[in-house]
């Protein structure tokens, strides 16, 4: 008799999920589904709004990639009037974004990634968390990490004004510079977050590099997929996450394509399933063939690692140095290996303290020409940037009175929403055997294939749930015979 | 005088019911305006370990809040702290630590924050967080009224007592 798994909603998710794992008669996977069960509507609720407010609301999609939302509005608002913007806006626009990566890039490691590494990935879930982690490696890490996110968010509050609901941004630049003495107080700041992303290096070495059993998790799991890979780069093929070029590179480590913004459309394409309210995007000029793997294949992922996989370098000489040696431990470029996210999302912040380094030591970054006054509408704009957690798209088109009449989002985990269904049925028919009834290990062992991913579907929803953050129910001829619950929620 | 109580609204104005804790937190705002003992943060969006950078500091906490429970009457506001809330996926976001495992992590590395017994949490029962509009269902809207009272009554119930000194 069939039987029915169901994790709903995901714990460690941030918004609303569910997969459902389909058993056959005798007990194995027959098919998975990973549902995104509501709709936002997000894009219909700016039509008819100014154009410039667009970059202040989008903010509120979601509260935990917030800045991600907002450059990208603002770059695809330039692009309404005219796109003409002031140098060195872009800088401090980069130069804020560079911390924001660090503070979410640290949450995602520390809070979800490195507890199933720390403390085992069958570890018992209350244990399986930064408290778990802090127990096991000391109190001194734990408080490395909330001076870590908590000096990284000044520096974006001193930078933007804001951390969470900027309203920074404008057409043509943003609404306020950067001043001496603003600097002054931002450079200890970063030289303590550098040491903070080589201290994280080293603590991936020492637990999980030197643990032989999860190195062939990562490597020779079932946490693998062969699918492209995208991400944006600069004029030198490096990573650039406000800027750049978007460039798509197989499995097999060939470019398939690099584009522009206002060539996107051109280039990916949305697929509707009727079981989830999320798209799949995919390479536009393969057409839709499914859920299939291999170097024909239309889909792709959009991932700090595949970031890495797209980049030919980093654009720092300390990012570069750990970028080799990840692709020399994983035996080479592209590494198909998803749980290595996880180390990328390390390498990318030292990028990123870099690059914060650099721009403190830009001449022009306290200057006063941080804005230029857009004199006309062109009417359409793309902006993308990478979110932490993928490639951002948002596409505008206004009217001669700068009225929004249109607008169209790809969100960074949309992307990889093919790739998460995949992966997920993958682990899920490895781990759960017939005869082998799935424990919280077991399925704790589902949820890192997806985790790996950092996904976000929320959109800034957090009402508490009044139930079960994670409730388990296999069912068996209609009836649930057996739950699992993790957590304990308030009524 | 220094604030020792933050009142914080926890929300996104644009997502309907999602936006009554910013609305009680701003009402709450303008009835106590004057007084220097109390912090009001009209609009909070984040959660997990960026909490603790709003309680740092403070004796009390007053959080505003929406939820969902199984068979609720929308408009109903319930009323618990910290210490009910063991643990729950999200009191704001789940991208990182849960709000119970902020605290702990918090406490013990020594921060300064309410005791659990301290951080008082009114939550109103909602219909509809998931559709983007800045009005509340008519059922919320219908009860706010009552929730503010509750909630202000509430507030000035506390700051007439001594919350138990800071951690």
């Amino acid at each position: 008799m069939s039987r029915e798994i169901s994790i709903d909603p995901i714990t460690r998710l941030e918004g609303h999920g569910k997969i459902q794992i389909f058993l056959d008669d005798d007990g194995a996977v027959e098919d998975c589904y990973f549902q995104i069960p509501e709709l936002r509507g997000f894009e219909r609720f700016v039509e008819g709004r100014p154009i410039e407010e667009l970059p202040r609301i989008v903010t509120r999609i979601c509260g935990v990639c917030p800045a991600s939302h907002h450059m990208a509005s603002a770059k695809a608002v330039d692009g309404c009037f005219g796109g003409q913007v002031a140098p060195l806006a872009h800088k401090l626009r980069d130069m804020y974004y560079h911390a924001h990566f660090i503070h979410s890039h640290t949450a995602h490691f520390y809070a979800l990634a490195a507890p199933d590494f720390v403390c085992g990935p069958d570890s018992d879930p209350a244990q399986r968390n930064i408290l778990g982690l802090v127990a096991k490696v000391g109190l001194e890490i734990g408080g490395k990490v909330i001076e870590a996110r908590s000096q990284a968010q000044r520096i974006q509050q001193i930078i933007g004004g804001r951390t969470t609901h900027l309203v920074w941004c404008i057409p043509g630049g943003v609404s306020k510079g950067l001043k001496a003495e603003e600097l002054e107080e931002i450079r200890p700041l970063v030289a303590n977050l550098y040491e903070f992303t080589q201290f994280s290096l080293q603590l991936f070495r020492d637990i999980v590099l030197g643990n032989e059993g999860y190195v062939d998790l990562i490597l020779n799991g079932p946490y693998t997929l062969d699918l492209h890979n995208m991400g944006l780069v600069d004029e030198n093929l490096a990573p650039n996450f406000y800027d750049g070029q978007v460039r798509v590179v197989d499995c097999e480590g060939q470019e398939i394509c690099r584009y522009s913004e206002h060539e996107y459309a051109d280039h990916v394409a949305e697929h509707v399933e009727p079981w989830t309210y999320l798209k799949f995007p995919y390479l536009k000029q393969r057409g839709w063939q499914g859920f299939v793997e291999g170097k024909d294949s239309p889909l792709y992922t959009a991932t700090p690692l595949s970031r890495l996989n797209v980049a030919e370098r980093m654009a720092t000489p300390k990012a570069q140095e750990a970028y080799e040696e990840m692709f020399t431990t994983l035996g080479g470029r592209p590494c198909k290996a998803l749980l290595a996210s996880h180390w990328a999302r390390l390498v990318e912040m030292v990028q990123n303290a870099e690059m914060l380094q650099m721009y403190c030591d830009d001449p022009e970054i306290t200057s006063e020409e941080f804005r230029v006054i857009p004199d006309k509408i062109t009417g359409e704009g793309i902006g993308i940037v990478e979110a932490m957690r993928g490639t951002l798209t948002h596409h505008y088109t206004c009217d001669e009175n700068g009225i929004c009449t249109s607008a169209n989002l790809i969100v960074g985990t949309t992307n990889n929403n093919a790739a998460i269904h995949m992966v997920t049925k993958k682990v899920a028919s490895t781990m759960i055997k017939p005869g082998v009834e799935p424990d919280q290990g077991i399925l704790n062992l589902v949820e890192m294939a997806f985790r790996s991913f950092d996904p976000c579907y929320s959109c800034a929803t957090h009402s508490l749930p009044g139930k079960m953050p994670l409730e388990v129910a296999i069912v068996q001829g209609g009836e649930t015979v057996r739950t699992f619950q993790r957590g304990i929620g308030r009524r | 005088m220094q604030a020792t109580t933050t009142v914080i609204g926890m929300g996104n104005p644009i997502l309907s019911d999602d936006s009554v804790g910013v609305r009680l937190a701003h009402d709450v705002g303008l009835a106590f305006c004057g007084r220097t003992d109390v912090l009001v943060v009209e609009e909070c969006s984040v959660g997990g370990l960026n909490m603790l950078d709003y309680l740092e500091g403070f004796e009390r906490a007053v959080v505003l809040d929406a939820i969902h429970t199984k068979g609720g009457t929308p408009g109903t506001c319930y009323r618990f702290t910290a210490a009910d809330l063991r643990e729950t996926t999200n009191l704001c976001n789940v991208h990182d630590a849960n709000f119970a495992t902020a605290l702990a992590l918090g406490r013990s590395l020594g921060m300064t924050l309410p005791e659990d017994s301290d951080i008082h949490v009114f939550a109103v029962e909602i219909v509809d967080d998931l559709t983007f509009g800045t009005e509340l269902t008519p059922l919320v809207a219908r009860r706010y009224p009552a929730c503010l009272h509750r909630v202000l009554r509430g507030l000035k119930s506390l700051l007439d007592t001594s919350p138990a000194p800071v951690t």
